[in-house]
């Protein structure tokens, strides 16, 4: 169970930091950081910098992601952006606009 | 699953959080928290920013004013520092509250409530009846006393009016009043009306007693409104 999810419909502007998982279904502006996992679901709009463990992009995400692990951009997922990550995948059918440091 | 959100324990959200489905609050938010379904603060939930939503439990702390739809219930160990207002407000003892109250919602759902809405209503009628009661002797009271001093000023104030009215007034107007045709009519009309009601009432009401004057009615003299509106034709 994640320990932080915003449904679809919510939105939060302003910056959200913690140490547990995020799962994000509706809107964000701001800032997102987390030592834990990050998961923007199909619904979510994120205009946000992502720091995190691990990101996985199902919706949209506009901002710099920084991972201590990985970077996932599912089908259908979109993200603007640069990311910092050791390890980076962009499933066929999603977007990606940014550069990639993959030097962690 | 998506309608709810929760912020976890370990999350601080500081900014504004709204929206639409309802709220669990394990963390900490520093800002105002405007959702439109139910709001839960949890045990370990601290919110300080005014938080709206339909219905609201805490049992965390909340500095910021509480403000819902449906209703407020304070759980044991809850501290709430702020003003609360909805249609009902419950605080269960062991919590905590500082600020104001107000059991007062949205008249729509004042209106909701058909009992208390029922009960209401025949109490205000009450006050409707009474009220106008009061009101029809002041009225008379009115009535009756400016009577009097307006008898008195008009007694004593034509006096000296008419005199001057009597000079000044035929003279100007005739030599104002000639040119135009339409106008003719209308000074021999108040010219000789006025000096007889004034002259006859005002000097019988000084030596007599003080009785309030005769109405003073310009007397007309039968045929000039028939001759004006010949003389207008």
């Amino acid at each position: 169970m994640a320990g932080t999810v915003i449904g679809e419909g919510l939105t939060i502007e302003g910056d959200i930091s913690g140490d547990e998982e995020i799962v994000i279904h509706g809107n964000l502006r701001g800032r997102l950081t987390t030592t834990d996992a990050v998961t923007v679901g199909g619904t979510a709009v994120v205009g946000a910098d992502i720091t995190g463990a691990s990101l996985s992009v199902a919706g949209q995400v506009t901002g710099d992601v920084t991972a201590s692990e990985r970077v996932d951009i599912q089908a259908g997922g979109k993200l603007v952006g640069d990311i910092k990550a050791a390890r980076f995948t962009i499933a066929d059918g999603a977007s990606f606009k940014g550069n990639v440091d993959m030097e962690v | 699953m998506t309608e709810t959100s929760v912020i976890g324990a370990g999350t601080v959200v500081s900014g504004h959080v709204r929206g639409q489905g309802s709220l669990e609050i394990l963390g900490r938010v520093e800002g105002d928290v405007s959702v439109t379904g139910n709001v839960s603060i949890g045990p370990a939930g601290r919110v300080r920013g005014n938080v709206s939503g339909a219905e609201l439990t805490v049992s965390g702390q909340v500095q910021g004013d509480l403000r819902a739809t449906l209703s407020v219930l304070l759980e044991p160990g809850a501290r709430v520092a702020g003003d609360i207002s909805g249609p009902r407000v419950g605080i269960a003892p062991g919590a905590l509250a500082r600020g104001h109250v107000q059991t007062d919602g949205e008249p729509a759902l004042a209106a909701a409530r058909a009992p208390a809405a029922a009960a209401r209503p025949i109490v205000l009628p009450t006050r409707a009846v009474t009220a106008p009661a009061p009101l029809p002797p002041a009225i008379r009271h009115e009535a009756k006393a400016p009577l009097p001093p307006p008898a008195k000023f008009e007694a004593k104030a034509p006096l000296p009016p008419p005199a001057k009215f009597e000079a000044k007034a035929p003279l100007p107007p005739s030599p104002l009043n000639a040119p135009p045709e339409a106008r003719k009519p209308e000074p021999p009309r108040v010219a000789p009306a006025p000096p007889q009601a004034e002259f006859t009432p005002v000097r019988p009401i000084k030596p007599e007693a003080r009785r309030p004057p005769p109405p003073v009615v310009p007397v007309i003299s039968k045929g000039t409104k028939a001759k004006k509106k010949k003389s207008n034709d």
